[in-house]
Formats: structure tokens, sequence, C-alpha cells
């Protein structure tokens, strides 16, 4: 387990357990918590009040969400998954969508690290198939 | 960020319940994970619990020597939220005050902004007080902030996060 002094998400030091945890972008947590929304109210009706971190987190993702559409939610995460990204950077971009090369680099400062074959081109080429899905949605 | 993965844990169903079988005792079972997980509400490693998304497994059960009670080891997969040092996301500013900006992100309420981490902005007092910088940009309450996370402390008495976080970085600050 990291010591909180060791941790730092922009060299991706969050510890191997997060690593290999599964990250989500707010477009997909939207579409499971809204799911597990509907799935409540049916089974205990308007009566229960809801988990209030789940309300708060509910509405936090349907406000922060980049995609609406399943099925360009499922597009980002193929498209992105083709680019050797982690899975907190692809969350990360997934969530954000950086607009310029600069911006990406500036928000997931891992991309930088040397040797990991990012180059400018390749990131930019990941911008614009973001931008492409967004424009069809 | 919002997480996914997969835990044991323990369940326990009292030896009343224990009349049903097969299926009945599933959902007993289910019924009582989706109770306990509600009441967790967040771990220090995990952070806030969100829900619970798939059951994976209901090992054999293991009868309790004074209680009669049978202990069920359950794996499942839940949704998280935990801030991690370093990362950059978004939330809604809830509060101004002279020393900064307390904010809003996901299941987390105390997500604090000090003046310090807000460089070229000024404090405006005044009925509605906001953050102005020279370009005239605004941090007022309801207002969208990029920011980076500093630290996150857990409160273990109240279950529960609280966050620093500054916009001192490019790229960070208000967006529209």
């Amino acid at each position: 387990m990291l010591r909180g002094e060791d941790e730092d998400a922009s060299e991706l030091k969050i510890g191997e357990d997060f690593l290999k945890a599964k990250c989500l972008m707010n477009s997909e947590v939207a579409i499971l918590l809204e799911h597990r929304y509907d799935q409540m109210k049916q089974m205990s009706g308007d009566s229960t009040p809801l988990p209030q971190v789940f309300e708060k987190s509910l509405q936090y993702v349907k406000c922060f969400s980049r995609f609406t559409n399943q099925g360009s939610v499922k597009q980002v995460r193929e498209v992105l998954s083709r680019y050797q990204l982690a899975e907190f950077e692809l969350a990360v971009i997934g969530n954000l969508c950086p607009e310029t090369v600069e911006e990406a680099k500036a928000i997931v400062p891992s991309l930088k690290t040397k040797g990991r074959g990012h180059d400018d081109e390749a990131v930019e080429r990941l911008l614009n198939d973001l931008l492409m899905i967004k424009k069809f949605e | 960020m919002f997480l996914k993965t997969e835990l044991q844990w323990n369940v326990v169903i009292p030896a009343e319940s224990l009349d049903a079988k097969g299926l009945m005792l599933q959902k007993a079972i289910v019924i009582r994970l989706l109770d306990d997980f509600s009441k967790r509400k967040a771990t220090k490693d995990l952070g806030y619990l969100l829900a619970l998304t798939t059951v994976e497994k209901i090992g054999e059960g293991k009868v309790r020597q004074h209680t009669g009670d049978v202990l069920f080891p359950v794996t499942f997969s839940a949704i998280s939220f935990k801030l991690f040092r370093g990362e950059i996301l978004e939330g809604v500013v809830h509060k101004v005050l002279k020393q900064g900006v307390i904010l809003r992100c996901g299941p987390i309420e105390n997500v604090y902004l000090s003046s310090s981490k807000m460089p070229d902005y000024n404090y405006v007092p005044g009925e509605n007080p906001i953050f102005l910088n020279d370009k005239m940009s605004k941090i007022e309450k309801g207002v969208t902030l990029r920011f980076i996370v500093i630290g996150a402390k857990w409160l273990e008495a109240e279950r529960e996060f609280q966050a620093l976080v500054g916009l001192h970085a490019d790229y960070l600050g208000p967006v529209s």
C-alpha cells in the first residue's frame, strides 16, 4: 500500500492496486448509476431515500459527462484503448476532453514520460479521434 | 476518479433466516450485502462506496459457533470514488470565503481551494463575494473549476474525506 506522501497521479504513482483497478469515466458511471437508480426505485418505491453519497455522485456524473449516448461512450473507451494508455490516463482524458496536444500533456503529465512512445503526433491523433466521436454523437 | 474494483466481504445471515433454501437464501444474502454496503459509506482505501454492480460469487457458509448465524464470503464488484494526489478534475464552487473557496466534487462536499493556490486571483467582498483576476475571469458560487488535487485526508470519525486542491498549473481554473 502506497504511503500518502509517495502518491502522485501526475506520475501515475497511485498504488499497484489502483493501477490494476478499472478506472471509469464520468459518462460510464452515469450510465451505471442511472441504471442502479431505476432498479432501486423499482424495488423500494419513492419512500426510501437514497444514500447521500449515491445521490451526489449521480448528480455529479450527469453534470460532468462529456458523452451522453451509450454507443458513443463505448466507442470512446474502444478508441482510447488503442493508444497504450493506463486506465487512469484514459479516464482523465475521457473526462476532460482536452482540445490540444499541449492541454492533454498538461492534464495528463504522465504522458510526457520518456520512452512511452506518445509523441505529439500520436496524441494529436488521439484527440482527433475523440473529437470525431463527439461530433457524431 | 471513479473506480471499479472487486471486493470480498463477509455477510452474516442470522439463524432465523436460514429456513430459506436456494434462491431465497441467495436473495437474503444479497439484500444483507446491499444493506452493509450502503451503511459503510466510505473506506480509507477505496474512497466513497457508491454502488454495487454485480455479485460474482457467494462462497460456502460457515456456522458461527455461539450464535448459530452463518457467515458467507461474497465476492462482488463495486464502484467507488477516490481523489488521488496529482489528479486533475472538475468541481463546482459552493462557497466563497476570504481565505479561499469550497468546492463540491462527486460525493465530496469539502474540497478546499486556498486563495494562496489561486495565482493572480483576488478576493472581492460583497453580498455575493467573488474572486477576480486581471483578465476579468470570475470565480463565484456555481462556477465550475478545473483543479489539481494537492492532498486528501481521511477522517475516521466522520467516515469521509477532505481534500485540498489548487489552480497553480496550466489549463486549470474556471471552465465555461
